[in-house]
């Protein structure tokens, strides 16, 4: 990371070293080494190790061993109880269920525009048209509906458990 | 399973990406609102633009940010922050472009009827959390240099 690089020092300046060691972390794709996510945070890999930790204590992040290097990636289910509890505080059961509609509607006109059942049939789809534009709109319209199909899931769960999850829901007698 | 062992699910691996920009946008001191949008689809993160903590003649800007982790986690993400107000619109893209060489490139025009210049950019990561500080630092210079 280029300690030059535009928007560096702003960032420093308006958060902590633990506040960007967890951004960096929870954000990547794979498993990464302290040296990647030290080097990206703007931090000293000791600090690293120390934030990292801690966010495996509190089961925001993984740990695994590959081949004899510490590599952190986030917990998806951690991702995902997140995501169930910003719905939760979002919409009642009631708006959970339109909002499930609205998705499912979505996804099937995606499905009957491009005459395709899923994001990966589409993105196959992307590679074979010789239009450039057209390709770039395919592909978005693909990692859109991927996007949704992952929520769909989430609130179809959040709907499934209402009761158990919801903060508004009556104690039991 | 990859081959080290750890599931991927490219969309979860863009939703957390979308949710960590969102919350480095709060945390920047010229943005005043960020959102998911649409709301309740949560494909893209919108913020507005606190223009008035700027020198510029815009009254209102947008920006709409835009990330897809690549389909493996060896690939490439995708994404775009584009900024738009009542000047014209442009952006920072990381995606391929018939326009440019390389993925990195910035796009801009002086009104929605005009067609796009276009620039090579190299960004300096493609950690979700720094874009958002360098695309931020872009977006204030270039609106103050306007």
């Amino acid at each position: 990371m280029d300690d030059e690089a535009p928007g560096v020092e702003a960032w420093k300046e308006q958060t902590s070293a633990f506040d960007r060691v967890r951004s960096v972390a929870g954000s990547v794709s794979g498993p990464q080494p302290v040296s990647y996510i030290a080097t990206e945070a703007l931090v000293a890999e000791n600090t690293a190790r120390a934030h990292l930790e801690r966010l495996v204590d509190m089961n925001v992040l993984l740990e695994r061993d590959v081949e004899g290097t510490a590599m952190y990636e986030p917990d998806p289910l951690h991702t995902r109880v997140q995501t169930l509890r910003d719905l939760l505080d979002e919409y009642d059961q009631d708006g959970l269920l339109e909002l499930k509609a609205e998705l499912q509607e979505q996804m099937e006109t995606w499905g009957r525009d491009y005459g395709v059942g899923s994001p990966e049939a589409l993105r196959r789809r992307a590679a074979e048209s010789d239009d450039a534009a057209e390709t770039r709109e395919i592909r978005e319209t693909a990692n859109d509906w991927a996007l949704l199909r992952y929520r769909l899931d989430i609130i179809e769960q959040a709907i499934e458990n209402y009761a158990a999850y919801s903060r508004d829901s009556p104690a039991p007698a | 399973m990859n081959g080290d062992g750890s599931s991927y699910d490219a969309a979860e691996a863009s939703h957390r990406a979308l949710r960590s920009i969102q919350r480095e946008l709060e945390r920047h001191p010229t943005i005043s609102t960020v959102r998911g949008f649409p709301s309740g689809a949560y494909t893209q993160v919108v913020a507005e633009v606190a223009i008035d903590r700027l020198e510029t003649d815009a009254t209102e800007g947008t920006l709409t940010v835009r990330w897809f982790a690549g389909e493996t986690p060896e690939k490439k993400p995708t994404f775009s922050f584009h900024y738009s107000d009542d000047n014209g619109d442009f952006g920072w893209h990381h995606e391929p472009n018939p326009h440019v060489d390389g993925w990195g490139h910035v796009q801009a025009r002086p009104d929605s009827t005009a067609t796009y210049d276009y620039e090579p950019y190299a960004f300096s990561s493609d950690s979700p959390a720094r874009v958002v500080w360098e695309m931020m630092s872009q977006l204030v210079s270039t609106l103050q240099s306007r």
